[in-house]
């Protein structure tokens, strides 16, 4: 009886069913939106890091970590790295890199540079360098290429084909410079990164700053994300003292840090909006209530249980929450599906890219992101509803007919 | 009429305190209802009818004095236990219908069997015999917005007697009904006392009703003043 009472409820007033309903609906298909937005977003960043500087994993000597310096190099050239992942089926490719620093001069500006070493056709399976080409050409046959950031060329003023110097301080601790014409220009999603990076051959770096065939790490991709730090843990004790292994979650533990405190951030909007919702209901069902005290009065009279009374007015509230749950996600996903191919923030691009994160956002509904407002939308509409079912069920039913 | 006492009140006194301002509604009123009685609360407004009627009926409490029904003391019982005998013992009828809105007629008439936990096919088929027995065979499926007032009324009493209590106690029943609807009513609900046995007690200030009462109660300022038993009719 509970039940019918509570879904004939429904129909009483359905402008105002309606209206409760609507608020629901467009609350979670807002916070849905809003939830996989932001977390589109922390993916983003998250991704951005790990294409273009973190890949999955890293292995590097020993030390390195806490202060990478060019001298700290793998064991044999990265070959004791290399044949730790080599053949692992969690790995699904892996490059190696040498890292320095240096100045680059072209005809008309210097601008101080991160010199990344690379190989062309190893890196273009773990990072997005290659696939974020605006500008000339990713690595050919042809030698002395550098591949720049965006921003570097912007600050060089040069363009592809344009020559300019690398300066950098080799092993021995020598000035030593080559020349080298722009192959081409990337933009990725981080400003970080397009502003400060050039990209050179690993051979060609290597007798540059004096390596004799060194590396400074090796850096892989997994086959599954979720994977990663189990991963990471097998390498470290595969390696031993020879080398040290880091997840990209141990490489930038203020990524993390960022993306959680993204999360708890969008939680106490979500919660702000929640309560607003919550109080938004108890209004609708104070009034409905109050409505119909004399019609609660007559249902006790005729020997119904309070606690019954209670339960058919929560439970309204709790189809037409439930009601307006189910439409409102399903209006949330739609949304999500709509904007699949991202939504476009270029307005905002330099801002973003200075977050890591690109001018295209792609919406991402995560599980768990979609329980939370189901959640909290479910407890505002119980704690809503039940401190009018009691007050109204706790009336003796004489007080309640009294009621006007 | 049996003499088996259906309803005693005993030195019932009742006191209503609207923000600070107390008003005295009932001041020392012993009263017996037997089973069987068509009996009728007179008096005008203020007297103290209602009052009278809810507190006999479990609907409220009085600030002093006892109140038995079928010679159970009402004042130990919990509100869950107050609200089994109401569902077993008592049937009411309201002077405004008040009938569920959201439930059809032959849905209102089976609400009090429902709480008995009587069986659907049950339910249905009693509540269709009593619809009938008050003249709305055909009308088991309308809702109360699209029934008269007088049809409204014959689902309350209908609703009143469907679980066969020992006593109706009906507000004012005949107030917001026409003189023709209300004493086709009025004659309905004799029927019913005659053939059931069911004991009607109204609050009325309706003459209609008082003359067809067989025992009439005057109340004024919240005390009896006069108890008259009638013939038999």
């Amino acid at each position: 009886m509970a039940w019918r009472l509570a879904w004939r409820g429904l129909y009483r007033n359905r402008r105002r069913t309606f209206v409760v309903l609507a608020a629901v609906t467009v609350g979670i298909a807002g916070c849905s939106l809003a939830i996989a937005t932001n977390s589109g977003m922390a993916v983003q960043m998250v991704k951005t890091a790990i294409a273009t500087e973190l890949g999955h994993v890293q292995i590097h000597a020993p030390g390195f970590d806490a202060e990478p310096q060019l001298r700290l190099l793998l064991e044999d050239g990265g070959a004791v790295a290399a044949q730790a992942v080599e053949g692992r089926a969690e790995v699904r490719a892996w490059a190696l890199r040498v890292r320095g620093q240096g100045l680059m001069n072209s005809p008309r500006a210097s601008v101080g540079i991160r010199v990344v070493a690379i190989q062309p056709d190893a890196e273009a399976q773990i990072s997005s360098f290659a696939s974020s080409m605006t500008d000339g050409e990713w690595f050919g046959s042809q030698s002395s290429r550098v591949v720049i950031g965006n921003g570097v060329a912007r600050r060089l003023r040069a363009d592809p084909g344009d020559k300019v110097v690398l300066s950098v301080q080799d092993l021995a601790g020598d000035l030593t410079g080559q020349a080298f014409r722009i192959g081409g220009v990337f933009r990725t999603s981080s400003k970080a990164v397009n502003d400060t990076t050039v990209l050179v051959r690993l051979d060609e770096a290597q007798r540059l700053f004096g390596l004799a065939g060194g590396v400074s790490e090796l850096i892989l991709v997994a086959e599954d994300f979720q994977a990663v730090d189990s991963l990471a843990e097998v390498l470290a004790v595969s390696l031993g003292e020879t080398a040290e292994v880091r997840s990209w979650k141990q490489l930038q533990p203020l990524l993390v840090y960022m993306v959680d405190a993204m999360d708890q951030m969008a939680w106490v909007m979500y919660a702000g909006v929640f309560i607003a919702m919550g109080f938004g209901i108890a209004n609708v069902l104070l009034m409905s209530i109050s409505e119909r005290t004399r019609e609660i009065g007559v249902m006790m009279a005729m020997g119904m249980k309070p606690r019954r009374v209670v339960l058919s007015i929560v439970l309204e509230s709790m189809i037409v929450t439930g009601l307006g749950l189910a439409l409102g996600l399903a209006l949330g996903f739609f949304c999500v599906w709509l904007l699949q191919g991202g939504i476009d923030l270029s307005l905002w691009a330099d801002g973003l890219e200075n977050l890591g994160v690109g001018a295209v956002i792609v919406p991402v509904i995560r599980l768990n992101d979609v329980v939370a407002p189901v959640v909290l939308a479910s407890v505002a509409a119980l704690l809503a509803s039940t401190w009018p079912a009691v007050r109204a069920a706790g009336l003796r039913p004489g007080e309640a007919l009294r009621r006007v | 009429m049996s003499e088996t006492a259906i309803a005693e009140a005993t030195g019932l006194r009742k006191l209503y305190d609207t923000r600070g301002v107390e008003t005295l509604a009932l001041d020392g009123i012993d009263l017996t209802v037997h089973a069987g009685e068509f009996t009728a609360l007179a008096g005008p407004s203020g007297s103290g009818k209602t009052t009278l009627l809810n507190i006999l009926g479990a609907l409220d409490v009085p600030s002093e004095g006892t109140v038995r029904i079928e010679g159970r003391d009402l004042a130990p019982l919990s509100s869950a236990a107050l609200s089994n005998l109401r569902m077993r013992k008592l049937g009411f009828v309201f002077q405004a219908y008040n009938l569920i809105p959201v439930f059809t007629a032959r849905e209102n008439v089976e609400f009090v069997m429902e709480l008995q936990q009587v069986s659907a096919a049950d339910r249905k088929r009693r509540a269709l015999e009593v619809l009938e027995e008050v003249g709305l065979g055909g009308l088991g499926d309308k809702r109360p917005l699209e029934m008269s007032g007088g049809q409204q009324q014959r689902v309350a009493v209908a609703r009143a007697i469907v679980a066969r209590p020992s006593m109706v106690l009906a507000d004012e029943p005949t107030a917001n009904l026409d003189s023709e609807t209300a004493g086709r009513l009025l004659e309905l609900m004799a029927q019913l006392n005659r053939n059931y046995a069911i004991t009607f007690l109204f609050s009325t200030h309706d003459p209609a009703v008082m003359q067809a009462a067989r025992r009439l109660v005057r109340l004024r300022d919240g005390r009896i003043v006069s108890d008259e038993v009638k013939a038999k009719v």
